[in-house]
């Protein structure tokens, strides 16, 4: 709620970013290939879309719903929204 | 006191003539001979061009005149009262020109505006033989070939694909597909080399028979690489974006058809006696009637706050279109049928009541919830934003368009494409200020301006609205079947958006509908009234309704104003709208609508007369 985020480093961006993915799909962190597509995962491209409204939640940062089609794996949208976060200062 | 959004509706109904005059070439005996034949209603959609229809369907930024989807919205009502095939026969351009206005380049926006004001017809073509609805399965392919694009494979079940002049293809642009795999082309049948395409036989059709919808197949074709549309892979993003802008108009079209199922259902009953007594004087056949007036008017307000949000709140479309598109169609596809029993074994036959117009509009209907996304496309769309909306509703966000979109006397801002998302940032306004709308009117019926009646429902409502986001929060979004409970959820969701856009219209417009013709519908807040007790019994019906024991007298009190509309030839609606029945129109439309085009500015390629020529050179 607070969007009062410390730690945006990738990794912990990455293990948020698994976590979400795993409560999702019911399945264990581990089971998630950070450099898989995220088709191929399971995710579909509407759920890959609400992906973003969990963003906004998390880092009170507003990223575009097509933020998942364009960065396509856990590692690449990680490395997405560290930019993004880092830029904000 | 006129509704200013009404004015293109009057003026094309007015020009097709009244429809129960067989003489008129727009006739429902027309319309009914030419559906029995399985034809297309060349001659009417003719006629649509010279009223200069085709102008409406182009920005005018593009060079057209559509400066209000909420006026639109209601010319594609009033043309499907008329023939659902001519609404989307002559519509369906404004389909295949959608992707233009959302996501091309400026200047080929004013290209394809040129043709559409030429009279050209434009086609969308999405769908595919073995994929359904599913747009990414897709396998029409567009291979670069240096200078434009190959197109191979084949689209199916395309509306106006033969007669269509330019196709708007999404095709797989990227082997692997994927979401950002697909592209539009905007394809112009008239320069492919011969040979490569040919459109496929006019599929027979249950309803809307005389509709050209068929298909396409394309091998080897060679397009240039202006059709692409937008960027490379931008395909299901304009796509998805579109739909919003097209499924609020296929509301409309639910609104016009059960308009005239009930028109046609009140000339029999104030006709036909029964008992000594005309049918309409019958309490069971009476309330039937009012019934399914009811559902219009909420219809109405569901589709004419969603219509004008296009303009004023367009970031939460992506919410308010699903539940046009869902609510409506689903609503009028029970309303309809109810109506018919009271036409008993009349709406059977096929020689006898009206023509079997009724049968056709019965017939017709059921595809409105079909296509442009079916009924789980759309409450599967509400279930995706689930988190979204009880974050907006417990936080009581509202746009501040919410303003211009409830209050019709209000000019609306000029639409703006680069404000449509997929998901919605803000939730729904109009839901999330229930809340507020239900203090304002506790504090109406304290001071005495509002019937104590109306304060138990808003209440009931509330109470109603804020389980339902309890229910909402609780809902774990599943990664394969969406659970049977939670379509329920975004039905009630509809349900309760129709109710409070009722609330909010009630309270934004009842000063300045306090006279003319429909003011007795105003005066008292019962139209209100009756929108409310039907939304609530919906939304919570093993009870009674909210207004203390059912006996259905709010929908009685509306038995006079639904005969007066009925007799002085109006529209079935919360706003005054003249029909063709009702005769000679006054001289009110505004001058841009009036033949000829009076401006001087005008130039002659976009002045309705040429722009008939053209399209019947085009044919």
């Amino acid at each position: 709620m607070s969007g009062t985020i410390q730690d945006t480093s990738v990794e912990a961006i990455r293990t948020w970013l698994v976590g979400r993915i795993a409560f999702y799909l019911q399945r264990s962190a581990e089971e998630i290939d950070a450099d898989a597509p995220l088709v191929e995962i399971g995710l579909d491209s509407v759920y890959a879309m609400t992906l973003s409204g969990d963003v906004e939640e998390r880092f009170d940062l507003e990223v575009e719903p097509t933020m998942a089609w364009d960065h396509p794996t856990v590692n690449a949208l990680a490395g997405y929204l560290h930019g993004l976060l880092g830029s904000r200062g | 006191m006129r509704y200013p959004a009404f004015a293109l509706a009057e003026h094309l109904d007015h020009g097709l003539g009244d429809p129960r005059d067989p003489a008129r070439p727009a006739s429902f005996a027309r319309c009914v001979a030419l559906d029995s034949r399985e034809e297309f209603p060349a001659e009417i959609c003719a006629e649509l061009d010279r009223l200069g229809l085709p102008r409406f369907y182009v920005p005018a930024e593009y060079g057209g005149e559509l400066r209000s989807y909420e006026e639109l919205l209601h010319a594609v009502r009033i043309l499907a009262r008329r023939d659902l095939t001519v609404a989307i026969g002559h519509g369906k351009t404004y389909l295949g020109a959608v992707s233009a206005w959302v996501g091309a380049t400026p200047e080929q926006a004013r290209r394809v505006g040129a043709e559409v004001l030429a009279g050209s017809v434009i086609s969308l073509a999405l769908t595919e033989r073995e994929h359904g609805s599913d747009l990414l399965a897709g396998e029409v392919s567009a291979v670069p070939t240096g200078d434009g694009y190959r197109v191979d494979g084949e689209k199916w079940l395309i509306n106006n694909a033969s007669r269509g002049d330019l196709v708007c293809v999404l095709a797989r642009t990227e082997p692997a597909g994927g979401t950002r795999g697909f592209s539009l082309l905007l394809v112009d049948k008239r320069r492919l080399a011969p040979g490569t395409f040919r459109c496929l036989p006019k599929e027979r059709t249950h309803g809307v028979r005389g509709a050209d919808i068929s298909g396409i197949a394309f091998t080897g074709a060679e397009v240039p690489a202006e059709a692409l549309l937008g960027a490379t892979g931008a395909g299901p993003e304009i796509v998805l974006k579109s739909v919003q802008l097209t499924r609020t108009m296929c509301a409309a079209m639910s609104l016009g058809l059960a308009d005239q199922a009930l028109r046609l259902v009140l000339d029999f009953a104030t006709g036909h006696r029964l008992y000594d007594r005309p049918l309409v004087d019958l309490p069971h056949a009476n309330r039937t009637l009012t019934e399914a007036y009811v559902d219009l008017l909420i219809g109405e307000a569901t589709s004419v706050l969603t219509a004008r949000g296009i303009h004023a709140t367009p970031g939460e479309l992506s919410v308010t279109s699903a539940v046009a598109k869902y609510l409506v169609p689903t609503m009028m596809d029970r309303t309809i049928p109810r109506l018919g029993q009271v036409l008993g074994a009349r709406a059977l036959l096929t020689e006898d009541h009206a023509d079997g117009l009724f049968q056709k509009i019965e017939r017709d209907h059921r595809i409105v919830g079909i296509f442009d996304g079916n009924t789980l496309v759309n409450l599967n769309t509400l279930v995706n934003q689930f988190p979204g909306l009880v974050r907006g509703y417990r936080r009581g966000v509202v746009d501040p368009g919410l303003v211009d979109t409830v209050e019709l006397a209000r000019p609306l801002p000029d639409f703006d494409r680069s404000r449509l998302a997929l998901l919605s940032r803000t939730g729904c306004s109009v839901v999330q200020h229930l809340p507020a709308a239900v203090a304002e009117v506790l504090e109406l019926v304290d001071a005495g301006i509002a019937p104590p009646a109306l304060a138990v429902q808003a209440e009931t409502l509330a109470g109603l609205v804020d389980g339902l986001h309890e229910r909402m929060a609780a809902y774990r979004p599943q990664p394969r079947q969406v659970p049977a409970e939670a379509f329920g959820m975004a039905g009630e969701y509809a349900l309760a958006f129709a109710a409070a856009a009722c609330l909010h219209l009630w309270l934004r417009n009842r000063h300045w509908l306090s006279d003319g013709p429909t003011a007795p519908l105003w005066a008292d807040a019962r139209w209100l009234r009756a929108c409310l007790h039907r939304l609530i019994g919906q939304l919570r019906p093993a009870t009674a309704t909210g207004s203390g024991s059912d006996d259905g007298e709010d929908y009685d009190r509306l038995l006079p104003d639904l005969r007066a509309q009925h007799h002085e030839g109006r529209l079935f609606s919360l706003l005054p709208a003249r029909l063709a029945e009702a005769g000679a129109q006054h001289s009110e439309s505004p001058s841009r609508l009036a033949e000829p085009a009076p401006q001087a500015s005008e130039s002659p390629a976009r002045s309705a007369g040429t722009a008939a020529q053209l399209s019947e050179v085009a044919r």
